[in-house]
């Protein structure tokens, strides 16, 4: 069979047992599904009192707000639940971990990021998916061009974090900074684009692409635009060729834990 | 030596090796110091936007950008204990540490004020810094103390709440989820991005039914023109609030220790 095909179909049953797994533990999954739900929400009261006083903030209104944190949380969700090795990235490098991932058919990149799934991530998308119902700016005809967005946003953040996280093939322990330099991705893309200016906006489309995890979906699911989606998923397939190259760059250097264990 | 100082002694040093530790492992520090300087450099875009709305929310926005310094640097000086005791327990390292000739509760509290030692006063001048940065302005010093001395009463009872949470670990085990309710409680009632004044008047209710005020707002508020609580009405209610967690987290860990399933270790 073609290797492409193989390793498709290799990511598309890691994703489902992940998914069993996490379903194993229904109590626990409904828990954290539950709980990250009211978290997001929680987050989101700053705005709904904010904009009770202050209806328009350079052009943003509480909807398109709405759509943001919406399209954010799902773009979020969708990456660490189908790629929630990726915040383990740095710890796998910097402890040897991925040992037994190297001796395995499947590419060690899919094989790494495809474990791990984090069922908080259901929250994050169930969450989105009413903040988006609430700003009623999505209509059924949107869908598929706002579904393409959240995909490409989501994979735009979860390239960020490979990058991020694969600094450590280098540098060694540098997880904490790592989780943090990809925390910020969330925290820039969940304010009005407006309110970032000069260098700060180049970096929020370079270093810390929030803007293609938040501004740029959002604007696209505001304003149908094929230009820009085109832009998006070109952004996105960029990302994603960089931190493969970043990885496959890094695992030359990769040295082995030398250690018995199971992993998964 | 008197007992009860010789008693005290060994807490202290406790708090000491939990400092040198804190003083050692600065990466969180490093982290959580970046994290002021994106906080407030987007709050103070923020705050400027709303300013250029022509909508005035009640408050400066220099002094809402100070506000958050202070509300944040309460939060991020608290270390996270209920992390500590649930990992001690899941290893089971808790048998080892209720032998000892001190209260695991004491030795435990003891640890998270020398973290706290060791990084409150860098956080506090990194807020400041930062504050001072985005605004170009500075409170009346007078400010400045009353929110230095009484945001360290509330981290302290920040602390000894956590480690409340912890000790919930004793039933649950997994206390996480336990966390993530009391942080929300506290993002929104103890008004950490917006003074509590500005909710609709159900929330301020609420709020001031609980002690999340207390600890973030309340100290927070004196960089606010006009709107510190008064001192002597926040030190009765942070001391209402310290000798109700001291009681409830003694009778916690009475409970929990009858409760007690040792595994691993």
């Amino acid at each position: 069979m073609h290797p492409r095909r193989n390793s498709i179909r290799f990511a598309a049953a890691l994703l489902a047992t992940n998914l069993k797994a996490s379903l194993m533990l229904r109590g626990a999954f409904a828990m954290q599904v539950i709980f990250m739900a009211l978290n997001n929400f929680t987050f989101f009261v700053f705005w709904w009192v904010l904009m009770r006083r202050v209806p328009e903030i350079r052009g943003w209104r509480l909807t398109d707000i709405e759509l943001l944190f919406g399209i954010v949380a799902v773009a979020v969700g969708l990456a660490i639940t189908v790629a929630g090795g990726v915040r383990y990235l740095g710890q796998f490098i910097e402890q040897g971990e991925l040992d037994t991932l190297l001796v395995q058919p499947p590419p060690v990149l899919l094989h790494a990021v495809g474990m791990r799934s984090q069922s908080s991530g259901f929250g994050d998308m169930v969450s989105g998916l009413i903040l988006i119902a609430l700003s009623g700016q999505v209509s059924w005809i949107d869908t598929p061009r706002v579904v393409v967005a959240i995909v490409a946003a989501a994979l735009v953040f979860a390239a960020s974090g490979i990058l991020f996280f694969s600094v450590a093939f280098w540098l060694g322990k540098s997880d904490t900074v790592a989780r943090q330099m990809w925390e910020l991705v969330i925290t820039f893309s969940l304010y009005p684009e407006p309110l970032f200016g000069g260098v700060l906006r180049l970096v929020l489309f370079t270093l810390i692409p929030a803007a293609w995890v938040g501004y740029m979906p959002a604007h696209i699911a505001r304003h149908a635009s094929a230009d820009q989606l085109l832009l998006l998923t070109s952004a996105a397939a960029g990302y994603l060729v960089l931190a493969a190259v970043m990885f496959q760059r890094g695992l030359r250097r990769y040295a082995s834990g030398s250690r018995f264990g199971v992993f998964g | 030596m008197n007992r009860r100082l010789m008693a005290l002694s060994k807490y202290v040093a406790f708090a000491r090796l939990s400092a040198t530790h804190g003083r050692y492992d600065r990466s969180e520090l490093y982290g959580r110091m970046a994290f002021f300087v994106v906080i407030l450099g987007v709050f103070s875009s923020l705050w400027r936007a709303t300013r250029e709305a022509g909508l005035a929310i009640a408050a400066d926005p220099k002094s809402l950008v100070w506000y958050l310094a202070s509300t944040e640097w309460i939060l991020l000086s608290a270390p996270l204990m209920h992390v500590d005791i649930q990992e001690t327990l899941r290893r089971g390292d808790v048998a080892y540490e209720l032998g000892r000739p001190v209260s695991y509760v004491g030795a435990t509290f003891a640890r998270g004020l020398g973290f706290v030692a060791s990084r409150s006063p860098l956080l506090a001048a990194t807020a400041f810094l930062c504050a001072f940065a985005f605004t170009g302005w500075v409170p009346p010093w007078r400010a400045l103390a009353a929110v230095v001395l009484f945001g360290s009463i509330a981290i302290a009872l920040l602390t000894a709440l956590h480690l409340a949470i912890g000790l919930v670990a004793f039933w649950i085990g997994e206390v996480t989820p336990v966390f993530w309710v009391w942080q929300k409680l506290l993002f929104v009632f103890g008004g950490l991005m917006l003074p509590i004044r500005l909710y609709p008047p159900v929330m301020q209710r609420l709020a001031a039914l609980t002690p999340f005020p207390d600890i973030l707002a309340g100290p927070a508020s004196f960089v606010l023109d006009g709107e510190a609580v008064a001192a002597r009405v926040l030190v009765v209610r942070l001391a209402m609030w310290c000798v109700a967690t001291t009681a409830l987290v003694q009778w916690m860990y009475a409970r929990a220790r009858r409760a007690l399933t040792v595994n691993g270790g």
